[in-house]
């Protein structure tokens, strides 16, 4: 079915790419048609380490080897846009960090054409409705999450300033298709001129699902063991006159005023009753034995909010979120990233220095209200400041995450730049890692990085934090206390060279334990690149012992193990 | 204007069917049948429940398992697999319950992407990616399984030597449909309930935890032993293991479980079943 499917369009794009080859060489100066592209490859070379727990698992074992690789191509032509993408998967631990996934095949494909005021896209389509929060198919390599919707998307527009969107299909799960079918819509507008100080961006949008027999059996049978008293409190309407729904429902409202400096979203939605998963809600078997984890039957809602002020060099941002029971998923067995219809923005600032970024709270679909304040202030040319604070509660109070960060950035003529600052943090180990009983972690990092230009083409950069961990009880928490330092020579345009360690200086509570002395070992996580670039292709070689932590991407995240090997990769753009 | 009505009648149309007829939820049932005589033997599944004494998820994964067994009975056959990265014990436990079976068993129908986990009847169910299913896919996947006729019934007759601690296992296969894959296998576990050890659980560290259906051996290779005679509606064939128990097990709380099972790119278990070690 699936080679039926793609290969008339493969064949359709082939036709296409030789024939805009042809009329490019025979017309050089016709307009003809237009073909661009992009490929990723990712290499990792897997080198034993049980020592920080890179082991175990088939590639350390006895595969050794495994890529991922995502090949693009676009082309547009006649009024329409189409483009196919081929994803390879050779023994890779991408989808399942501590297994083995092979798969090839067309990872993608879409054709798209505007008919007057009529929009028509076929295919894996990519979209969001508002900020995501009732649906979001969206890619995010790094996290294996490919949540595109594969289906039909309708537009058209009323006027310049509004338009309609519909959309149909089903969710992308690899190279197959979830069974639910997914249906929705929006209407999006713009009130206000291009001259005007005032604007208003209205939006509406509805997503429905209908989960497929399967799942429903599925998930039935599973509810079948609850006791009865369990399935009584989730459907109140008597046992055997109410069940599971197989249609779930949401409706999001949402709107952007412009005011000169100001700048005001506010997004609100709301959920129709259905079964999801809650992985901290508890329930007493049969047998009396306490469960945590378990499936409850509740309507939903979110409202999210963020107040933009700039002038000046004075930034300010506000941002206020309170999600309950809004865990929207193409079926409700789904866990973790997968089965995922939609995004919650995080409210927690995107840190990229390593230890500074090494504790991220992710998303809380089920229970989460927090609050977030971003300011900024531009001295003058030289000095900025930064400041962000975020607040991060469950609905019962339970402190979830608190961040504290400050920066301040120094730029000394085109000769050096420094980079400064420090994060304070409180991290809930519990629900976030999902390590009952431990002490939340607090920490204190100072960070620094300077910037010194010998000339306008060569650059060294140093790069410094320390993590000072917090006790759990007798011992520092998790991993304990850390310090983190790089070198990064840059020779422009073409190469770039780092070297950096990861030192476990106090080692904590769940660091490796030498088994000759029985003491807490201080490792070295050492890392070593190679970068090179030419015009938009860019190819890295890195030597990688990295320690097992969160990843995260816009507040959805997951665990990665411990990884050492050698990693490669190929970015190019065509 | 025209458009705009016809865009609320369209999202009009998508929330229309907010009547639905609901499936029917009664909560627990414990039906317990499938027991009695090999003679009616019915469907058995296998669930491999793959779990460690550092997976703090795992006891809830359990629980489950014992809330399935109290609905299915003899129709569920479960194996507690301690393997992968939560398995190692603690410093102070009492028992290591890896086995290299375990090891070999958890890489060869790959590791969980994340806990609790188990494998129903080695089989890849529809609409998931291998054969590790959450927990939210058990309670289906064994009643998917059981709505299917056994196409071959396995009588264990188990006889322990007290002294000796030897066991002797006599396995009969009845087929009742011809299987016609090239490569059948049968595996012969023990498995043991009761051991009281450490294991971490939400509530924190439980030393006093007990251990139920843990895999500590194998009486034929880890992937079962190939099945030569021909497997024809009718044929009886006839195994005899035997194996002599370590010390540290107690033959009392072991279970003896036997399943044949496809050994090639498809590794369905085509049925299972479990007696006591000792009556």
């Amino acid at each position: 079915m699936t080679t039926r499917f793609w290969l008339p369009i493969l064949l359709l794009l082939i036709c296409q790419i030789v024939g805009a080859q042809e009329a490019e060489s025979e017309q050089s100066n016709s307009n003809q048609g237009r073909i661009s592209g992009n490929l990723q490859l990712n290499g990792n070379f897997f080198m034993r380490d049980a020592k920080i727990g890179a082991a175990n698992i088939p590639q350390y074992d006895r595969q050794l080897f495994g890529t991922d690789s995502w090949l693009n191509l676009n082309y547009q032509n006649w009024g329409f846009d189409m483009g196919i993408r081929f994803d390879m998967f050779n023994n890779s631990n991408l989808l399942n960090p501590t297994g083995s996934y092979s798969g090839v095949g067309i990872g993608r494909w879409y054709v798209s054409k505007k008919i007057h005021k009529l929009g028509i896209t076929g295919g894996y389509i990519y979209d969001i409705i508002g900020s995501g929060i009732i649906f979001r198919a969206y890619e995010e390599r790094a996290l294996a999450i490919d949540q595109a919707l594969y289906g039909i998307r309708t537009t058209y527009d009323l006027g310049d300033k509004w338009r309609i969107k519909a959309l149909v299909g089903r969710q992308k799960q690899q190279f197959d298709h979830y069974a639910s079918v997914l249906r929705g819509g929006s209407v999006d507008g713009f009130i206000g001129s291009d001259s005007s100080k005032v604007s208003l961006a209205p939006g509406f949008g509805v997503m429905a699902r209908t989960l497929d027999d399967n799942s429903m059996n599925n998930l039935v049978a599973t509810l079948n063991t609850y006791t009865k008293a369990d399935v009584l409190a989730m459907f109140p309407d008597t046992i055997g006159k109410e069940g599971p729904s197989y249609n779930a429902f949401t409706a999001s409202a949402y709107n952007t005023l412009t005011a000169g400096p100001f700048s005001w979203y506010i997004e609100g939605a709301v959920k129709s009753k259905e079964v999801f998963f809650d992985p901290f809600g508890k329930r007493i078997t049969a047998a009396g034995d306490t469960v945590v984890g378990r499936y409850l039957n509740k309507a939903g809602s979110v409202i999210y909010t963020s107040l933009s002020f700039s002038k000046k060099g004075l930034g300010l941002t506000v941002e206020g979120k309170r999600t309950e029971n809004f865990d929207f998923r193409t079926r409700p067995q789904e866990v973790g990233v997968r089965g995922l219809m939609h995004y919650i923005p995080p409210m927690t600032r995107v840190n990229t220095y390593r230890l500074p970024a090494r504790y991220a709270a992710a998303t809380q679909f089920v229970g989460e209200q927090a609050f977030q304040v971003d300011a900024s202030y531009a001295v003058n040319k030289k000095l900025s400041l930064s400041a962000n604070y975020s607040h991060i509660d469950n609905l019962d109070g339970l402190k979830l995450y608190r961040e504290l960060y400050t920066e301040v950035y120094y730029k000394y003529k085109r000769k050096w730049t420094l980079t400064t600052g420090v994060q304070l943090q409180h991290y809930n180990l519990d629900v976030y890692f999902g390590k009952p009983g431990a002490a939340p972690a607090n920490t204190i990092t100072p960070y620094f990085d300077f910037l010194y230009k010998f000339n306008p083409k060569t650059s060294i950069r140093f790069e410094s934090q320390y993590m000072s961990m917090s006790e759990d009880k007798t011992e520092l928490a998790d991993y304990g206390s850390w310090v983190f330092g790089l070198v990064e020579f840059t020779l422009a345009p073409h190469w770039a060279l780092t070297v950096s360690d990861m030192y476990n200086i106090e080692p904590g509570k769940i660091s490796p334990v030498d088994a000759a002395t029985g003491k807490k070992e201080k490792i070295h996580y050492p890392r070593f690149d190679v970068f090179y670039t030419y015009k938009a292709n860019r190819l890295s070689l890195s030597y990688v012992k990295q320690v097992e932590g969160v990843v995260c991407s816009g507040g959805i995240c997951r665990l990665e193990p411990a990884f050492s090997g050698v990693k490669m990769s190929i970015n190019s753009t065509f | 204007m025209k458009n705009h009505i016809l865009f609320l009648f369209a999202a009009a149309m998508l929330f229309s069917a907010c009547d639905e007829v609901s499936p029917i939820v009664t909560g627990s049932m414990g039906d317990n049948t499938g027991g009695g005589p090999v003679e009616n033997q019915l469907r058995q599944v296998l669930i491999e429940e793959f779990t460690g004494v550092r997976c703090v998820q795992c006891p809830g994964g359990s629980i489950a398992i014992e809330e399935l067994l109290g609905i299915h009975g003899e129709q569920l056959v479960a194996v507690s697999i301690h393997a992968g990265d939560f398995a190692p014990p603690y410093n102070d436990s009492k028992y290591d319950f890896r086995t290299d079976e375990g090891d070999q068993i958890i890489n060869y129908l790959e590791k969980p992407a994340g806990y609790p986990s188990a494998v129903v009847n080695r089989k890849k169910f529809d609409g998931q990616f291998n054969l590790q299913l959450n927990q939210g896919d058990w309670a289906g996947s064994i009643a998917s399984e059981l709505a299917l006729a056994p196409k071959v019934r396995i009588n264990i007759e188990p006889n322990y030597d007290l002294a000796s601690r030897q066991l002797t296992a006599a396995v009969t296969l009845f087929v009742d449909e011809a299987i016609t894959e090239p490569d059948v296998h049968l595996s012969i576990m023990i498995t043991e309930s009761g051991i009281v050890d450490k294991q971490i659980t939400p509530a924190g560290i439980n030393t006093a935890y007990v251990h139920k259906h843990a895999l500590r051996g194998m009486l034929t290779n880890w992937d079962g032993d190939p099945i030569t005679e021909s497997m024809t509606p009718g044929a009886e064939i006839e195994k005899t293991y035997t194996f002599t128990l370590p010390d540290g097990w107690v033959p009392e709380k072991c279970e003896i479980v036997a399943f044949v099972s496809l050994a090639g790119t498809d590794k369905d278990v085509l049925q299972a079943h479990q007696v006591h070690l000792v009556e």
